[in-house]
Order: structure tokens, then C-alpha cells, then sequence
């Protein structure tokens, strides 16, 4: 008899931890880091279904094996606002990658599923066949192109945040010198603030201290402990997270390197379908749609811009 | 035969034995599974595209690798000492009649039992969102540390404190095992010959409790030093971190990792032997029975028997 009781009382504890897990999974309405005063933030799939239906000619370019599945896969890493974020269920990943990627999935005739993934993991995913898209800020360049294909979609630059009150003074990438800068694992900030500190040690200054991050929240919380004196990222997304930040960090020094975004294919698949879907988006306002809602409207890539593996550095 | 039987009529004495050694057919059967499988499995790794040996060969000696490997070794040392220093302190304090002493000991190695190590290191990396200026001093006295935080605390110390603050607390319950499997009669005769606390405990029990410490230790260093590719989230320069600048920017992702892999499977078997001779060490006079070494359990595989 003592051990049915022990048993049951056991059996009861468990019930009750179980049921508050439950309870407080129900309620969803507390706000994710990225707030939600983004611009209609409930209606993200209002931008999206503006697309229209599929499109029968870009239908035809979708490779095989990629219309057989019927879904595509696209991977983002959800810590950059606004492109691409968790929205304020908790698990979804919305932003303007998301929307585009919904959109340009829906003209191709397929279903886009956005999972969440680590940023340096994304690339090598594509390449083992893991993810049928990288929708992700993903800077064009020569370099990544020797491992997937890009179809380029935005024109952003790489901009310099810091604290508020206290924070470093620059007034460009030359200036960092000496001075620790945040940056996401991956990133083309990664790698520029690296050449940058070879610069800055072959002229007999000291070398930057780059930190690279798993993810941009990691970042930007060594920024506002101290760790580091600045955060450096994509333009949109630091001009987005300032406004955010509610006067914690504010932007500094001019923006680096305009460079094109690119939509990350596997190679040889279906950068040409990706491609055409685009243009098809571009034609019917989506695209522009897409952008305004998000506010990103002064990254719009010029018509002549939009083509495959178009990195300029 | 007729050999032995002439000298049984002849002398009326035993002939000899045609000892014939105790067949064991399941030991070979077992033997010869495992190996099939193992070398299927073998060839399937080797052969494997994915794995691009070439790539790891590459990478197991370059020079990020190597200096990740010492910044690995290092960490593990010091946190482990650390560890074991406030893990022996705090069981011994868990021990004292006092009840604050032993009530602060509990709650240490409640919250930093009770907390993820990885949440402990993001918070020591960022401990200047907490407490931007560190004033370390004794009380109405002189001040003995003053400045700013993330120039007190490096990343490295960082690392250290966090990985070095969470082993004390479980190594404080290991090493309390370790005196709670000596028998109460020898602290009793040590007390019936006058000795006092500090005495007993440095002479008679923590001796002894060395043996039940040991094993468990070895697991928490071999455990701490995977542990300390945690600190590569806080940009603590070690393997894990070192592998990780390298194929964020080349893509191999898992060539690197399996090069991460193999050293850390090196660094580990190293610290088996290590740990084999102090528990021999340590477990001198304890046990009778002698555990037979390896030759002899190979040959008797082969079906030879002890007493040749």
C-alpha cells in the first residue's frame, strides 16, 4: 500500500509539471525580441499572397525533383530584423526574406517552408542537399559563389552600431583600428573587419579585435555589456535594431561596401526558376509591396542588377 | 595410447593426462561477428565522400588547430583545479557541525548544480550588464580590485570561472562520496586518540577517500574537456572555435569537425592512461583478488589456461 501511494503521488507531481508546461505555452501574446511595432506585423502574409497563383512559364524551369517534393525547404537565421526573425508565436520565422520566399515559392507553384538555422550552417546545407534555399541576407560574393549559386534580389551595405551614451566614435571602417567589433559568425562583416585588421597592422596600428558570434543576438548583447565597442552588420538590420533598441545604440561612421543580396540555390539547380519567379514578382508590384511593408524600399535592386551570381567583390 | 596402457599394467601408476584445454566455440563466434561488422563499418567511413579525408588531413596539423588544441589543454587544467581545489572545500564545509558553514556550502552547489553551464558562461561574458564596475574589497577596509569589468574579466577568465565555479560544485559532491565511504570507525579511533578535526580529515579520511574519488574525477576531467568547447560561444579561442573560423569562411564544415573530433579523442586517451596508473595507485592494499592482464585474458581466448 506504501509503495501504490508513493507511486501515485509520484504520478501526481508529474501531472502537475506537465500541465503548468502546458498552461504556459497557451498564452500567445507576450512579444518576441523583435517587437512588434514592425509595420502590420500580424498580417505578414498579406504582402505574400499579393503574388497571384503560379505562373506556367516559371513552372516549367523548376527542376524535377524540386516539383515532385511540391514543398521547398528555405533557411534562414531568424536574428537579423527585419529580414528574418521569430514572429510573436514564438516559432515562426517571418521578415522580409520570408515574405519574398513565400511569394517567389507560390509563382514557381510550390510551398515554402522557413526553418530557422544557424548562419555559417546554411551554405554547407545547401551544398548536402539539406536546404533547397538560402534565403538569409546573404551578400553576394565571388567567393561563396564557388559553392552555390545566388540570384540577387537587394542592394545593401554594412553599417557600424554602438552604445548610445559612451559608445566608440568613427567615421568609417578605417577607424577601427585597435577597437572590438561584433560580428555573426559567416558574415562578409566577418570577413571585412578582418581585412580590415591586416590593414591596420601592416600600417604599424593595432589590430582589431574581432568577435564573432553565433548568431547577431549574442552580438549584440557583447555590444551592450562592453564587451565590444561595436556591432557590425548589415545596414538594414542595424538601422532596423537602432530604432528597436529604444536609444541603447545608436549608428556610427558611414556605411561599407554596397553589395548585392543574393537568394543562396545549390548549384547548377534552380537559380533559373528562382530567377524567372523574381522578375515575375518584380513585374506584378509583390516585390515593391514586399519591401514597403518591411520599410526596406531604398534597398530595391535596380532591373538591371537582377541576375545570377552578380557579386562585385 | 598403448604406450601409457603397457606402463598402467607394468607400474600400476596413472599414465598421462591427454589434457585436452576447454573448447570455447561462442567466444570465437562472438570474436568473428563483432569483426565483420566493425570492418563493414570501417570501409563504409572510408569510403564515404562526405567525410573528405584529404580535407582533414590537411587541417589536422595546421597551426589554428594546434594552438586551439594548447588553449583546450590549458582551460581544462586550470578549470579542473579550481574544481577539485573548491570541490574538496566545499564537501569538507558541507561536513562542518556549523550550520551556516554547511547551509552556504549547500546553496553553492545548489545554484551552480542548478543552473546550465552554458547559461553560467554567457553570464560571466557579459557580467558587465550586471556590474559594469567590479569593487572587490574587504569590508570598511582597503579596496583590493577596482575597474572596469570586461577588463577584469577576460574572455579567458570568463571561460575559466565559469567552467571552473560549476566543477567545484560537483566535484564537492563527489569528494563528499569519497569521505562518506570510509568507515565512521576510523574517524572514531582517530578522535579516541586525541586527533583533532583538521587532522583526522587530512590524515585519515581524505586518504582513504581518494580511492572512491578518483574514478568519478577522471569522468568529470575527461568531461571537462569536451566542456570546453562550450566556451567557444563566448569566443574563448579554443578547438572547437578554432575549427569553426575555419570553415565559416571555407565551408568544410564536416572535415573541420572531424578533425575536432579526432583531437579531442586523442586528448581524451591520453587522460585514460593518466588515470589508469593513479588508480593504481591509489588502490594499493585494498583489493586480494589481482584482475588478470590483458595478455592473459588474449590467451586464454586461445584457449590457454592460467596454470602453464
Amino acid at each position: 500500500m506504501d509503495t501504490w501511494r508513493k507511486a501515485l503521488l509520484g504520478a501526481l507531481t508529474l501531472a502537475c509539471v506537465v500541465a503548468l508546461a502546458a498552461c504556459g505555452s497557451s498564452s500567445s501574446s507576450t512579444t518576441s525580441s523583435a517587437s512588434s511595432s514592425t509595420p502590420a506585423s500580424t498580417s505578414t502574409t498579406t504582402a505574400a499572397s499579393a503574388g497571384g497563383g503560379a505562373n506556367a512559364a516559371v513552372a516549367k524551369l523548376v527542376p524535377a525533383a524540386l516539383k515532385s517534393k511540391g514543398t521547398i525547404t528555405v533557411a534562414a537565421d531568424a536574428s537579423y530584423a527585419p529580414n528574418e526573425f521569430i514572429g510573436s508565436d514564438g516559432h515562426t520565422v517571418v521578415g522580409m526574406d520570408a515574405d519574398l520566399s513565400k511569394a517567389l515559392a507560390q509563382v514557381m507553384g510550390l510551398k515554402a517552408n522557413v526553418v530557422n538555422a544557424t548562419f555559417d550552417t546554411i551554405i554547407p546545407g545547401l551544398a548536402s542537399g539539406k536546404y533547397d534555399m538560402g534565403a538569409s541576407s546573404f551578400t553576394d560574393t565571388k567567393e561563396r559563389e564557388k559553392t552555390v549559386d545566388f540570384v540577387d534580389y537587394f542592394i545593401a551595405g554594412e553599417s557600424f552600431i554602438t552604445k548610445a551614451s559612451g559608445g566608440a566614435t568613427i567615421s568609417s571602417i578605417a577607424d577601427i583600428c585597435g577597437k572590438s567589433v561584433a560580428v555573426e559568425k559567416g558574415t562578409t562583416e566577418e570577413t571585412d573587419a578582418g581585412t580590415q585588421s591586416k590593414k591596420c597592422t601592416s600600417s604599424g596600428k593595432p589590430a582589431v579585435k574581432v568577435l564573432s558570434f553565433a548568431d547577431q543576438n549574442a552580438a549584440n548583447l557583447a555590444l551592450s555589456s562592453g564587451r565590444a565597442d561595436l556591432g557590425f552588420l548589415d545596414s538594414p538590420i542595424a538601422e532596423y535594431q537602432v530604432k528597436q533598441s529604444g536609444g541603447q545604440f545608436k549608428l556610427v561612421g558611414s556605411s561599407y561596401a554596397n553589395a548585392p543580396y543574393g537568394l543562396a540555390l545549390p548549384k547548377g539547380s534552380s537559380a533559373p526558376a528562382v530567377l524567372a519567379a523574381l522578375k515575375v514578382l518584380m513585374q506584378n508590384g509583390t516585390y515593391s509591396s514586399i519591401l514597403s511593408h518591411w520599410g526596406l524600399t531604398s534597398g530595391a535592386i535596380p532591373a538591371a542588377q537582377v541576375k545570377i551570381n552578380g557579386a562585385v567583390s | 595410447m598403448a604406450t601409457s596402457e603397457q606402463t598402467d599394467r607394468q607400474t600400476g601408476r596413472p599414465g598421462e593426462i591427454e589434457a585436452v584445454p576447454v573448447r570455447h566455440p561462442g567466444r570465437w563466434i562472438a570474436a568473428a561477428i563483432i569483426v565483420v561488422v566493425a570492418a563493414s563499418i570501417i570501409r563504409s567511413i572510408v569510403t564515404a565522400k562526405g567525410f573528405q579525408w584529404s580535407v582533414v588531413g590537411h587541417y589536422l596539423f595546421d597551426s589554428r588547430i594546434l594552438h586551439g588544441v594548447l588553449a583546450t589543454i590549458w582551460l581544462t587544467v586550470l578549470a579542473m583545479l579550481i574544481g577539485i581545489l573548491l570541490g574538496v572545500v566545499l564537501a569538507i564545509m558541507r561536513q562542518s557541525p556549523n550550520p551556516i558553514v554547511s547551509g552556504a556550502s549547500w546553496l553553492y552547489i545548489w545554484f551552480f548544480r542548478g543552473t546550465p553551464l552554458l547559461v553560467q558562461l554567457l553570464f560571466w561574458y557579459n557580467l558587465a550588464s550586471l556590474f559594469p564596475v567590479i569593487n572587490l574589497g574587504v569590508p570598511f577596509g582597503p579596496t583590493i580590485v577596482h575597474g572596469n569589468a570586461n577588463t577584469i574579466v577576460t574572455t579567458f577568465l570568463a571561460a575559466l570561472l565559469g567552467l571552473g565555479l560549476n566543477e567545484g560544485a560537483y566535484m564537492a559532491e563527489i569528494v563528499r562520496a569519497g569521505f562518506l565511504s570510509v568507515p565512521e570507525g576510523q574517524t572514531e579511533a582517530a578522535q579516541s586518540l586525541g586527533m583533532s578535526r583538521l587532522q583526522i580529515m587530512r590524515l585519515i579520511v581524505l586518504p582513504q577517500a581518494m580511492r572512491v574519488i578518483i574514478p568519478p574525477t577522471g569522468n568529470e576531467t575527461i568531461s571537462m574537456l569536451k566542456n570546453t568547447s562550450l566556451a567557444s560561444v563566448i569566443t574563448y579561442v579554443e578547438l572547437l572555435y578554432a575549427a569553426q573560423e575555419i570553415y565559416s569562411t571555407n565551408f568544410k564544415t564536416i572535415p573541420l569537425l572531424i578533425v575536432v573530433s579526432i583531437w579531442y579523442l586523442v586528448m581524451t586517451s591520453v587522460l585514460y592512461v593518466g588515470q589508469y596508473f593513479i588508480e593504481r595507485r591509489y588502490g594499493r592494499g585494498f583489493t586480494r583478488a589481482e584482475r588478470a592482464t590483458m595478455r592473459a585474458r588474449w590467451l586464454a581466448l586461445g584457449g590457454a589456461s592460467k596454470q602453464q
